[in-house]
């Protein structure tokens, strides 16, 4: 399973290449429209990985980094008259988003186990109540956003948010792959382990752990931020709607969280089996079925899909 | 010699009449059916309005079906659930348009599901008949949108209107008035259109507070009210906190002299037939009630289909809110294509803005913004209502018309309670 770093390189020049052809190929909006929510999730599952997966931290409060990360988006082009180009508002939802993710790894580090789950999912309530009452945002009304029309050289503007979804997501898994390889990732490791062992032998835990809810909530922010370009209309409960947080948290589950390629997987599989369950079936059986994969994965292959892939190629390698 | 010529004539005859007859029945068959396709709330938190509304947009299909289909095609409904959450709507319209390739859309239900649809919508340039939207397209000042819900060409200021109008008109004029509402889109607009027409006829707001969606305890809220004395208490909130609050304002004995405005829920069978005698004097908005002055031709033949249809399926029994608005906006719709005898978008919409339809809702007419060009938000008042009993809210005299004055089926009992 290990990818070197050229390979992995080549493969996300080919993946962006690929997204790059589809544009041009693809003359079918509801494939980009799918498409974007399924890289969307694998973003958001990614990111959540980083604290989840390595650090073994899990967090319940993704949606409210999402949610910041959209409404970031929201305020900022409100403020300066729809003009602010897609980047820009991107780059200060990360911004944002790391911010609050530095802040609530300071605030609640100390927590271990369920008690620091509970506290990331109580930041949500409190942004969200926040959010409900900050008339600027829409308050809880809901916010309007036009697409704009400008779309560079892109067929449709959903086609420039699937690229640009595209782009950002290789780049976190890029960043996710690059973290669990360092010598960071190995200390995120040990804190996974036990953290005490770790703080023993030398490793610097609070800082670790601050620089893995620092660079989850930016990678959360950055999700978020093209979200309201996409739907148009955000509301509180839609925006930190559980079903994002518990979409977060299955996929690298049901891929595999010690890899930085299971969330990948997991994503792939769960956010692309929604999209079909969605037309084909209802979308009620989207959270059954997401909710069923979840159950089996953990009490049958709690390791994910790359668990035992793993397992599969060592046993064969065996002699 | 001229039988057998005139036997072979008959054969041939009656040869090509049949195959004229099978011809054409074969063409028929072979008609293309014309695609209606929409997103809807079919589970989620608003899973029970928009299975109300999908049925009675289905009995309108087979209405429209038995009487031939539309410009000689027989209609069909691509549909898939948007769960009430507005992240899966542009995906699901996008699909409709570009995969199922449908000829025409129309809207889920409520404003949320509304909106993310009308951007994909604006740029194939489709009429947009919509459901139930609160002043969606005041963003978007699309001119083929269509809304049916009647709140008006200023929905957040005629929604209440009727309330302070009938509250004016009252010998002594009441002074003071108590404005609540729920933490949430709808009833935050409402509360300020109610803020706004408070304000332009001389009441003195003496209370003014939002509360939580979550709220389930809402004799704190009424025991406030209650301290500050208000003439009239105008609330605007959604169907669980409307049971909560009406239950709070009979055990607290709220002293008013109007009570309620803006409350959601109050118009459907099971929670009316649950409050019962609770309900009396409330004075609170609908769209549609059984009372005679809104007896429309063909509402009662839906409300009977209607019924029969929803046995069983855990919606609204008797329908009387939304599902006949849901089979106006499909009726809209498909009258405005007969009239323009093809799909072409434009022609549509030039025939929706400028004409007045005959519908099971009444005539409906459009505006400039694409809401109704005048409101008819009804304020109605609860009179003798009867515990557990289903069967009265058929009846006219359940539900009295206060306002408008054209609509007006009775007089208003007042005091609320004092």
């Amino acid at each position: 399973m290990k990818l070197r770093p050229s390979a992995f390189w080549v493969c996300a020049a080919a993946v962006l290449a690929g997204g790059l052809a589809l544009t041009e190929v693809l003359n079918n909006d509801y494939y980009f429209n799918a498409l974007y929510v399924i890289l969307q999730g694998m973003l958001m599952a990614v990111a959540w990985n980083i604290l989840g997966g390595f650090t073994g931290y899990v967090n319940f409060g993704s949606a409210a980094f999402f949610a910041v990360g959209a409404y970031t988006s929201i305020f900022l082009d409100k403020y300066f008259g729809h003009v602010l180009p897609l980047p820009v508002l991107i780059a200060a939802a990360a911004a944002v988003c790391a911010l609050i993710g530095l802040a609530v790894g300071y605030l609640s580090l100390r927590l271990k186990g369920v008690y620091f789950s509970i506290a990331t999912l109580a930041m949500a309530i409190v942004f969200a109540t926040l959010i409900s009452n900050w008339r600027y945002m829409g308050g809880a009304r809901g916010a309007y956003i036009l697409t704009p029309d400008k779309h560079l050289w892109f067929h449709s503007y959903i086609q420039m948010l699937f690229m640009a979804m595209l782009l950002l997501t290789v780049a976190a898994v890029a960043i996710s792959r690059s973290l669990v390889a360092s010598r960071l990732g190995r200390g995120l490791a040990a804190i996974r382990d036990d953290e005490v062992a770790a703080e023993c032998a030398g490793v610097p835990t609070l800082r670790l752990k601050l620089v893995s809810t620092t660079v989850m909530g930016a990678l959360m922010g950055v999700a978020g931020a093209p979200y309201p370009f996409f739907v148009t209309f955000v509301d509180p409960s839609s925006a930190f709607s559980l079903f994002v947080a518990v979409n977060a948290i299955a996929m690298p589950m049901i891929g595999g969280t010690a890899h930085w390629l299971g969330p990948v997987i997991g994503a792939l599989l769960v956010g692309g089996a929604q999209q079909v369950i969605t037309v084909t079936v209802s979308s009620e059986l989207n959270i059954l079925f997401v909710g069923l994969m979840l159950v089996i994965f953990v009490s049958v292959a709690p390791q994910g899909i790359v668990g035992l892939a793993q397992k599969f190629w060592a046993r064969r390698r065996a002699p | 010699m001229d039988h057998p010529r005139s036997f072979l004539r008959g054969w041939l005859a009656s040869g090509l009449a049949a195959l004229a007859v099978a011809l054409a029945s074969g063409s028929a068959q072979a008609a293309e059916p014309l695609k209606i396709g929409f997103s809807m709330a079919l589970s989620g938190g608003l899973a029970g309005a928009g299975k109300a509304a999908l049925i009675a947009m289905e009995i309108w299909k087979d209405d429209v079906n038995a009487k031939g289909g539309l410009l000689g095609r027989p209609v069909q409904f691509v549909y898939y659930d948007d769960a009430t959450d507005p992240s899966k709507v542009p995906g699901i319209y996008t699909k409709l348009l570009d995969v199922d390739k449908v000829d025409l859309v129309v809207s889920s239900y409520g404003t949320n599901e509304i909106s993310p649809a009308m951007p994909i919508v604006m740029r194939k340039k489709l009429v947009f008949p919509s459901l139930f939207g609160l002043a969606v397209n005041d963003q978007f000042n699309y001119d083929r949108y269509f809304q049916i819900m009647p709140a008006g060409p200023q929905p957040k200021l005629d929604w209440s209107k009727g309330f302070f109008e009938l509250a004016k008109a009252q010998n002594p004029k009441p002074k003071t008035v108590a404005i609540v509402a729920a933490d949430s889109d709808f009833a935050l607009a409402a509360a300020a259109g109610a803020r706004e027409n408070a304000k332009k006829d001389g009441f003195n707001v003496v209370y003014d507070k939002t509360y939580p969606p979550s709220t389930t305890d809402f004799t704190p809220i009424v025991r406030a009210i209650q301290a500050e004395k208000p003439d009239l208490v105008y609330v605007a909130s959604y169907p669980p906190d409307s049971v909560g609050m009406v239950k709070a304002a009979r055990e607290v004995g709220l002293k008013a002299k109007m009570f309620g405005g803006g409350m959601v829920g109050l118009q459907f069978a099971g929670i009316q037939t649950n409050l019962g005698p609770m309900l009396d004097n409330i004075v609170n908005y609908t769209f549609w009630v059984p009372a005679p002055t809104l007896k429309f031709p063909g509402i009662d033949e839906f409300l009977k289909k209607y019924e029969a249809a929803a046995k069983g399926k855990g919606v609204d029994p008797l329908g009387q809110y939304l599902p006949p608005y849901a089979y106006a906006y499909m009726q809209v719709l498909g009258d405005s294509i007969e009239a323009t005898k093809g799909l072409d978008q434009a022609k549509l919409a030039a025939y929706m803005h400028g004409h007045t339809f005959d519908t099971v809702v009444g005539k409906v007419k459009f505006g400039k913004n694409g809401e109704w060009a005048q409101s008819r938000v009804l304020m109605v008042q609860f009179r003798n209502v009867k515990p557990k009993d289903l069967d009265q809210f058929r009846d006219p005299g359940t539900q009295v018309v206060l306002y408008p004055p054209q609509w007006k089926s009775g007089k208003m009992v007042y005091p609320f309670n004092e």
